[in-house]
C-alpha cells in the first residue's frame, strides 16, 4: 500500500509536471515579443494592422520600403480577416494594446476618434511632411472629427455601371455611354433580360453603396443632414432614389429578385454571364480580373444620370493608436504612409485608387481590360459616405428595412419613413 | 400456412436491411460531401473555384495550391502551436476538471452547493463575454503574442467540472466508503479508484476539448499578433481578404490542417464512440 501510494504520488506528479512543461515549453517558444521599452532611440519593431490578406502584401512591401530608409524602425503588419477585426480592435484598444498604427473605415472613425483610442495628429501635422490638402476633400474631411484630425486618408473608391460586352453585342444593344440616363439604362435592361435564358438585363443588389446611397445623391436628396443630426430618408428625393430601384426588381423585372440574390450573389450574376449590367465598386476590378470570363467580357461605364451627376465614396485612413508605446516611431511610419510615393505605390501595385490626389493612374493602368478612368472621374461628383458618432447603430437595421421595399414586402415610401425613423432615434441617442 | 410463416419473416428482416442501408449510404454521403467538396476546391484554379455552374472534379488539378500553403503562411510554426495548444487545454481540462468535479460529487464542504452554483452561472454566460476580461489578464500577465496565452485560459472549464461531476455522481458512494476503509486518504480514493471508473467521462471532456481547441478561432486570433504565434485555424482565416479570397489555397490549407484530426479519429475511432456514447452529448 505504502509503495502504491508513493507511486500514485508520483504519477499524479508526473502529470502535473507534465502540464507546467508544456507551460513552461509554451513560454520559451514565444520569448522575443515586441522587446524595447518606450525611448525611441534603439531598434524599434511597430504594428500596422490591416485586415485584408491581398492589401497587407502591398501593405509589408510599403512597410519594407520605409525601413529601408529608417533602419531603426521595423514594421509587421498584421492581418485580421474583416470579421473579427474590429471584435479585436475593440478587445485591444480597451485593454490600451492596439496595434501602432491600423487601418480605420468611415463608418467606425468617428466611434473610435470620440473614444480616446486614436491619436490627436493635428499637432503633429505643424511642421510636418503631411499637407493634408493634397488629399481628396472628402476624404480630409471623412477622417476629421470635432475640428481635429485623427487619420490620414489612405484611399477612395466609388461606382460604375459595370457591363458585359458580349450580352449587349448579342441583344444588338448599344454599350452603355457617359450620357446615359437612367431611362437609356432601363430601356436596355429591358431588351437585355431574356425569361428562357435565364437572363436579365441588370442584377439590382440591395447593398447600400451600389444602390440608393449612389441615386440619392443625384435625386438631389440626402441621406443624412451635413450636421449629421437628421435623417433625410423621408424626403420626396431620396423616396424616388430608392423607388428607381425598386422598380427595376418589382416593376420591370430586369433584375433577379431579393431572394436569387440571396441564394446567388449579385457578383455572380454578372460574372457568370446571367445579367448583363451591375452598379459596382472600383475594389471589383481585381476580382472581376482573375475570372477569365469577366476579364474577357465586362467593361465599366459612368453610372447613368438621374436628375443630376452624383455618387458617394467611402475610402479607409491610417490612424495610430493613443496608447502606441513608440509613437514617434509609429507618427513616421504614418507619415511615409499619407506620402505621394507611399500612395502611388498602392496605385501601383493595382489595389486601390488613393486618397492622394492625382496618383491614381497607376491604378486604371494596372486593369487594361477595363476603363478604370471612368471611376477617377466620378470622385469629382462624389460626396461623403455617410457616417455619424454610432453608425452602426443604423446602418444595419435599415439595410434590412430597405431590404423589405426590394422584397415587395414594403412599398419604398414606407421602408425610407422607417428607415428615417431608426435613423433619427439613433442619432438622438448618440448626443 | 406453416410455411408462409417463415416466409414472410424472412422477408420482414431483408427489406429493413435494404432500409437501413439507404439510411446509411444516405447520411455517409451527406457527411463526406463537404469534405470531398473541400479537396476537390483545393485542387481548381481560382476562376474554376467560383464557376458558375461549379465544376465537380478540378479540370486539371492544381498541386500548386498546397505549395502556395507553406509559402504563404508559417504552416510548420502554427502546426506546432495549435498541437501545444490542444495538448496543454485537453491534459489541463481532463485534470483539474476530474479533481474540482470529485470535490463537488463527493467531498463535504462549506458552501460547497454555493460554489457551485457559482460554477453552473458561468456555463449560462455567452463564452465572447469573457474576452476582454481574458485578455487584460494575459496582457497583465505580460503574455499577449504568445502560445502561453493560447492555452492559459482554456486548461480548466466550468463545462468540463460540471461533466465530470455528474459523472462521479453515478458511481457508488459504497465504493468510496470501502476505500476509506481500506486505508485511503480522500486523494488516493479520487486517483485510485474514482478516476479509473471515470474513464469514459473523461474521455468523452478530452476529446471535446481537443476537438473545440482544434478548431478555436476567436481567442487564439485575438490574443496574438505575429503569423508565428497564432494557431492553424488564426492562420488560415487571415486568407480571406475583405472582396477577394483564393478558395482554392484555402481549401488547401484547411484540408491539411483537419489531417491530424482525421487521423487522431482513426486510432482511437472505438474509443471516441464509447466516450462520447456513455457522456450522453455530442460536441
Amino acid at each position: 500500500m505504502n509503495r502504491a501510494h508513493s507511486k500514485t504520488k508520483r504519477t499524479a506528479f508526473v502529470v502535473a509536471a507534465g502540464l507546467a512543461a508544456v507551460t513552461a515549453l509554451a513560454a520559451c517558444s514565444s520569448s522575443s515579443g515586441n522587446g524595447g521599452g518606450g525611448g525611441d532611440s534603439g531598434p524599434v519593431t511597430i504594428s500596422y494592422g490591416v485586415w485584408d490578406d491581398t492589401q497587407g502584401k502591398v501593405m509589408q512591401q510599403i512597410a519594407d520600403k520605409f525601413h529601408e530608409s529608417n533602419p531603426n524602425i521595423t514594421v509587421k503588419v498584421q492581418i485580421t480577416p474583416w470579421d473579427q477585426y474590429w471584435t479585436k480592435l475593440k478587445t485591444a484598444a480597451t485593454g490600451g494594446a492596439a496595434p501602432d498604427v491600423f487601418w480605420m473605415n468611415e463608418s467606425n472613425f468617428a466611434t473610435y476618434a470620440s473614444g480616446g483610442v486614436l491619436a490627436n495628429l493635428s499637432d503633429k501635422l505643424k511642421g510636418s511632411d503631411i499637407d493634408m490638402s493634397n488629399y481628396i476633400d472628402i476624404q480630409t474631411k471623412a477622417y476629421t472629427f470635432d475640428g481635429k484630425v485623427y487619420g490620414i486618408p489612405k484611399d477612395i473608391d466609388s461606382i460604375g455601371l459595370w457591363y458585359n460586352k458580349a450580352l449587349f453585342k448579342a441583344a444588338g444593344v448599344a454599350e452603355p455611354t457617359a450620357d446615359w440616363t437612367w431611362a437609356d439604362m432601363v430601356a436596355a435592361a429591358k431588351k437585355l433580360t431574356d425569361p428562357s435564358k435565364g437572363q436579365y438585363g441588370i442584377v439590382a443588389q440591395s447593398a447600400p453603396q451600389q444602390s440608393y446611397y449612389s441615386t440619392i445623391p443625384q435625386t438631389g436628396g440626402q441621406v443624412i443632414s451635413d450636421d449629421k443630426k437628421s435623417s433625410g430618408y423621408d424626403t420626396p428625393e431620396a423616396i424616388k432614389g430608392v423607388q428607381v430601384w425598386v422598380d427595376l426588381v418589382n416593376k420591370d423585372k430586369v433584375s433577379p429578385s431579393l431572394q436569387q440574390m440571396t441564394d446567388t450573389d449579385a457578383d455572380t450574376w454578372f460574372t457568370s454571364g446571367k445579367a448583363a449590367m451591375i452598379f459596382e465598386g472600383s475594389w471589383a476590378a481585381a476580382e472581376f480580373k482573375e475570372i477569365p470570363y469577366a476579364a474577357q467580357n465586362a467593361n465599366v461605364a459612368p453610372m447613368p444620370k438621374l436628375d443630376q451627376p452624383g455618387g458617394v465614396s467611402n475610402g479607409l485612413g491610417n490612424v495610430m493608436s493613443a496608447k502606441s508605446a513608440h509613437p514617434d516611431a509609429a507618427w513616421k511610419f504614418l507619415q511615409y504612409l499619407g506620402s505621394k510615393e507611399a500612395e502611388t505605390a498602392q496605385a501601383d501595385a493595382g489595389i486601390v485608387i488613393p486618397a492622394y490626389k492625382g496618383t491614381a493612374d497607376g491604378w486604371v493602368k494596372a486593369f487594361p481590360e477595363f476603363n478604370l478612368q471612368v471611376f477617377v472621374d466620378a470622385l469629382k461628383n462624389s460626396s461623403q459616405y455617410p457616417s455619424s458618432m454610432n453608425s452602426a447603430a443604423w446602418q444595419d437595421p435599415i439595410e434590412l428595412e430597405f431590404n423589405k421595399a426590394w422584397s415587395g414586402d414594403e412599398t419604398a415610401a414606407q421602408a425610407a419613413a422607417n428607415s428615417a425613423k431608426i435613423m433619427n432615434d439613433a442619432l438622438a441617442a448618440e448626443k | 400456412m406453416s410455411d408462409r410463416v417463415p416466409a414472410t419473416s424472412a422477408v420482414g428482416p431483408k427489406r429493413s436491411h435494404t432500409a437501413i442501408h439507404v439510411v446509411l449510404i444516405v447520411g455517409s454521403v451527406l457527411m463526406v460531401l463537404p469534405f470531398f467538396w473541400e479537396v476537390s476546391t483545393s485542387l481548381k484554379t481560382y476562376a474554376e473555384s467560383i464557376s458558375v455552374p461549379p465544376t465537380i472534379f478540378p479540370s486539371s488539378p492544381v498541386w500548386k495550391n498546397y505549395t502556395d500553403v507553406f509559402a504563404t503562411l508559417p504552416f510548420g510554426a502554427q502546426f506546432l502551436n495549435t498541437v501545444i495548444m490542444t495538448v496543454a487545454r485537453t491534459v489541463g481540462q481532463v485534470f483539474f476538471c476530474a479533481a474540482a468535479g470529485y470535490a463537488f460529487a463527493r467531498l463535504e464542504f462549506p458552501g460547497r452547493n454555493a460554489i457551485f452554483i457559482a460554477f453552473l452561472s458561468v456555463l449560462m454566460v455567452p463564452s465572447q463575454l469573457f474576452l476582454l476580461s481574458q485578455f487584460q489578464l494575459m496582457q497583465r500577465f505580460g503574455l499577449l503574442n504568445t502560445v502561453t496565452a493560447l492555452a492559459l485560459p482554456g486548461i480548466f472549464s466550468a463545462f468540463g467540472t460540471f461533466l465530470l461531476r455528474q459523472f462521479f455522481l453515478q458511481l457508488p458512494a459504497e465504493l468510496d466508503a470501502a476505500a476509506r476503509l481500506d486505508g485511503c486518504n480522500p486523494f488516493q480514493v479520487w486517483w485510485k479508484v474514482m478516476l479509473p471508473l471515470a474513464k469514459n467521462g473523461m474521455l468523452a471532456l478530452g476529446i471535446l476539448t481537443a476537438i473545440w481547441s482544434w478548431n478555436d478561432l476567436l481567442w487564439p486570433l485575438v490574443v496574438n499578433n505575429d503569423p508565428e504565434k497564432m494557431t492553424l485555424s488564426a492562420g488560415l482565416s487571415t486568407l480571406q481578404g475583405q472582396f477577394l479570397t483564393n478558395y482554392p489555397v484555402l481549401m488547401a490549407g484547411s484540408f491539411l490542417a483537419s489531417i491530424p484530426m482525421i487521423v487522431l479519429f482513426v486510432m482511437f475511432q472505438k474509443n471516441m464512440l464509447e466516450g462520447i456514447a456513455s457522456s450522453g452529448i455530442k460536441g
